[in-house]
């Protein structure tokens, strides 16, 4: 345990690949290690892509590399891919990709799957970030699955989002109803050498520019750019690593990367407590009264009354 | 109060060398993520180094290496090296495809642990698997 702990501050891979297994696999360990990396956290850049299925989240990810590589930055990418909702199993496939970053000892790629995780990430990628935080990495890539319209827990983990968008895709109405169109600091339109790209970057264009009148981004003082990017010829790398760049800066200049870091601890601290208060409420009694609810004797309500009172240490009604 | 532990197998399957007939091992890492295991795939014309890296960085269980083309007396004994000398000793190492009955005994001595050659039923690799797991948790349990 001491030396899991002690190889993640030390930067050792296979230390570090380690706890982000047992964080992963909620493993009992995992709570101690956490306890024992975290002061050495909160350094790193956390940059989360995403965007919908096939947008190229992850040639795009693989093209970024490469330019924060160029700029001797220690790279960690964290790529989440969807699990089965019916077997738990998962093909995890975005390192084929990135295979010309394998043997790079700069660059740390770790795949996850989701695990019934809805929102775009696993529970497990926020402490997969932290174990990459402290082993030195300087940037910290999270690639989501492909995702819809309001899957984007990313924006609570990540300080910068990159929202990739290809020609092509869905017409008007399917960007309004966007959430991402509100959410990102960077977007990119990949694949921009394919028919349509004129469009869908109007299209673009009116939603930046409607977002900045609502006011609806989060940070008041963050232009959102527009770049295009064609990743498989590595077209864009470098306006978007200076995006990234110019986000951290405004954010330091108003002292919000300190504190999107601890929104994020905040996020997470009630992910957890969530789970540790159903866990303690779904005892051998509160199965119990989860079945009388699944067999409609009683209410939703009802149920999540008992088992709260079950957590009160009172025997009935709460 | 601590979650419950949530284990699950990760299999990384990858090609050595410079062939290209990923129809196989495209159809066995279906079949394990059918059985509820996480297979990662690392992509095609992959060196030892890399297979041993990306195996050390995903800490998977198992390394399933599908091999078509020959250089397989080479390049199977250097990567069960390079994972032992990178800490990943413990992995289990497969190998599957055309594999000559005569090469078996000098992979199996050098580090494979087992060896599905051509017409392997993939229900066989998935309760191969199964069983090794099973063992393996138990004995970490003890």
């Amino acid at each position: 345990m001491n030396d899991i702990a002690q190889g993640v501050l030390d930067g050792v891979v296979a230390a570090g690949a380690r706890a982000i297994r047992w964080l992963d696999d909620r493993d009992p360990r995992g709570a101690d290690l956490v306890r024992r990396i975290f002061p050495a956290t909160g350094r790193a850049q956390i940059v989360g892509v995403t965007g919908p299925p096939g947008a190229g989240k992850s040639t795009l990810t693989d093209m970024l590399v490469t330019e924060l590589r160029s700029r001797d930055l220690r790279v960690g990418v964290i790529a989440v891919d969807p699990s089965s909702p019916f077997t738990g199993g998962a093909i995890l496939g975005d390192r084929v990709r990135m295979a010309r970053h394998a043997l790079d000892p700069g660059v740390f790629i770790r795949s996850l799957g989701t695990r019934g995780q809805a929102g775009g990430l696993s529970r497990s990628t926020h402490d997969a970030c932290l174990v990459l935080d402290a082993m030195g990495y300087d940037i910290v890539i999270v690639e989501t699955v492909g995702v819809g319209q309001d899957e984007i827990d990313v924006v609570n983990l990540a300080h910068t989002t990159i929202i990739v968008g290809v020609p092509g895709l869905g017409d008007e109405v399917q960007a309004v109803k966007a959430g991402l169109m509100e959410a990102g600091e960077i977007f990119v339109i990949n694949k921009a050498d394919r028919d349509g790209y004129q469009a869908t970057q109007r299209q673009y264009e009116l939603m930046l520019h409607l977002r900045e009148q609502a006011a609806v981004a989060r940070d008041a003082g963050w232009s959102a750019p527009l770049l295009r990017a064609v990743a498989t010829s590595g077209e864009g790398g470098k306006a978007i690593a200076d995006a990234i760049f110019a986000h951290r800066a405004a954010l330091e200049a108003r002292d919000g990367f300190a504190r999107r870091s601890g929104l994020r601890e905040r996020e997470q601290t009630l992910a957890i407590l969530r789970e540790r208060l159903i866990a303690r409420a779904l005892g051998a009694q509160g199965q119990a009264v989860l079945a009388e609810a699944e067999a409609r004797r009683i209410d939703p309500y009802t149920a999540a009354g008992k088992l709260l009172a079950q957590i009160d240490g009172k025997d009935d009604l709460a | 109060m601590q979650e419950q532990p949530n284990r699950r197998l990760r299999v990384l399957l990858a090609k050595l060398g410079m062939d290209t007939h990923t129809v196989g091992v495209t159809i066995i890492g279906h079949a394990l993520r059918e059985a509820g295991m996480e297979v990662i795939f690392t992509g095609l014309k992959q060196t030892p180094e890399m297979v041993a890296a990306a195996a050390i960085q995903e800490d998977v269980d198992v390394v399933g290496i599908s091999t078509l083309s020959a250089g397989h007396t080479r390049n199977l004994p250097k990567l069960a090296r390079l994972l032992r000398e990178q800490g990943g000793g413990d992995k289990l190492l497969l190998a599957g495809g055309v594999i000559p009955q005569e090469d078996q005994p000098l992979l199996q001595a050098a580090g494979v642990h087992k060896i599905f050659t051509m017409g392997a039923d993939t229900r066989d690799i998935v309760q191969y698997l199964e069983q090794w797991w099973a063992e393996k948790q138990a004995s970490e349990a003890a």
